[in-house]
């Protein structure tokens, strides 16, 4: 690339900075952006401009009713969950259906249909956690069920192309996600993990970046019902329902 | 953000008191009108207690993360509202400093220097790079669209943003004078 070219793609990271770059131009950028520190650092360094702008505009005040409405509703949605929580502990305690998830979450069916990779036949999720790991392609597969000492659970996944190898260690009703050969992200991406249950996706709240060395983990707070921990590269922020295919898929044993 | 796994609705009203106005702030100047800017903020906070484990400390910082997700928000409404013009003054220094300094608190002072800065960057801008600036955040214009507004050559927009930018930049790095 010479130095015109070059000049041409730092505009286009100021562009990208400060979220005006053509949309059809995002991919390619985030693409060159992967393989070049010049343009890395430069969208480092132009990072902090963009994020004091809206520190600088005219101070309006909220009126206060608008903190009314806003509390009441927090505090209906609080009121109703902990109403939901105490139903489902009394419909556990007595055998009967769980509760539906309190997050957002995605058919698994609608998340591949939304990843163009659809022209085949979703099974309910009997093994479907094996199908995804194959349409996924370069992701690990697994290789240990049920290893572990005391109360704990582990489930590892070799790597595979991509040379990522993944681990969930279940302990009571909580896990700890482990992966590792993970590349350095893009500038503005992160990885989430996606548990799946009963054919749903959910979200798992904490977002999560490797380290110098390739290593990122995460804890999900509760494993129960769980046939299924992913993991995907999302922007900065995390989104409501994966926008890739899984880099690494870890089907769990239930 | 801790509060948002135990579902603390006391604490999400203490983060509120303490974003709330910036956020309210930004919708505003997005959107233009009180009503629609309440809307916004209402659906972005109530999205943020909802799912707003998402946030990520190692992107940067709770604020700066809020902020953006009110833009996003605000940004889509006007997107929504066909051939409606962001509105584009850029004059908050009479209230900024209409609050009593003994009122800030370390963290607000900081962010009180920050917006010193960048007004100053702005306003030391040519009119033509503070402009396409403007477009691009508080409008949610691409480069583009710019260039088809302002019915200039695509690559004259692309480098006043990048100088624009980089002068803000800048000065952030510098501090104030």
């Amino acid at each position: 690339m010479n130095a015109n070219e070059h000049d041409r793609r730092l505009e286009e990271v100021a562009a990208y900075a400060i979220g005006a770059l053509d949309p059809g131009q995002v991919a390619e950028l985030e693409r060159h952006l992967a393989g070049c520190g010049r343009c890395q650092e430069e969208l480092r360094w132009l990072s902090p401009a963009v994020r004091a702008l809206p520190e600088a505009v005219e101070r309006q005040a909220p009126p206060p009713e608008l903190r009314r409405r806003l509390m009441a509703e927090v505090r209906s949605d609080a009121a109703a969950e902990e109403e939901r929580g105490g139903a489902a502990e009394t419909r556990g305690a007595r055998g009967e259906e769980r509760r539906e998830p309190a997050r957002s979450h995605v058919g698994l069916g609608e998340w591949l249909r939304g990843l163009n990779v659809g022209g085949l036949t979703w099974k309910p999720l009997a093994g479907l956690a094996l199908v995804v790991l194959a349409i996924a392609g370069g992701i690990g597969y697994a290789v240990g069920n049920g290893g572990g000492s005391g109360g704990a659970h582990t489930t590892e996944v070799e790597p595979g192309a991509n040379g990522i190898a993944a681990k969930v260690v279940t302990e009571d009703d909580r896990g700890e996600l482990h992966l590792a050969g993970v590349k350095p992200l893009p500038q503005g991406r992160v990885l989430e993990a996606w548990v799946e249950r009963d054919g749903i996706v959910e979200a798992v709240p904490a977002l999560f970046a490797p380290d110098q060395a390739g290593r990122a983990s995460t804890t999900i707070e509760s494993m129960k019902d769980v046939t299924a921990v992913m993991v995907t590269r999302e922007p900065a922020g995390g989104s409501d329902k994966p926008t890739a295919k899984p880099i690494v898929e870890v089907p769990i044993e239930t | 953000m801790p509060w948002i796994g135990r579902r603390d609705a006391e604490a999400f009203e203490v983060f509120y008191d303490r974003h709330g106005g910036a956020a309210y702030s930004l919708a505003y100047r997005i959107l233009g009108e009180r009503g629609a800017a309440e809307d916004c903020i209402q659906e972005a906070f109530i999205s943020i207690w909802r799912t707003g484990g998402r946030f990520d400390p190692t992107r940067g910082s709770v604020r700066s993360w809020t902020l953006s997700i009110v833009r996003n928000r605000a940004i889509d409404v006007l997107r929504s509202r066909a051939g409606k013009a962001p509105k584009l003054t850029f004059d908050d220094e009479e209230i900024l400093e209409s609050r009593p300094s003994g009122e800030l608190t370390e963290e607000e002072a900081m962010r009180h220097e920050t917006a010193t800065e960048v007004r100053g960057a702005l306003s030391q801008l040519p009119d033509e790079q503070s402009k396409v600036i403007q477009l691009a955040y508080f409008g949610g214009f691409s480069q583009s669209e710019i260039a088809a507004m302002l019915s200039l050559p695509l690559g004259t927009v692309k480098g006043r943003m990048r100088l624009g930018l980089e002068k803000i930049r800048g000065e952030l790095a510098e501090g104030p004078a």
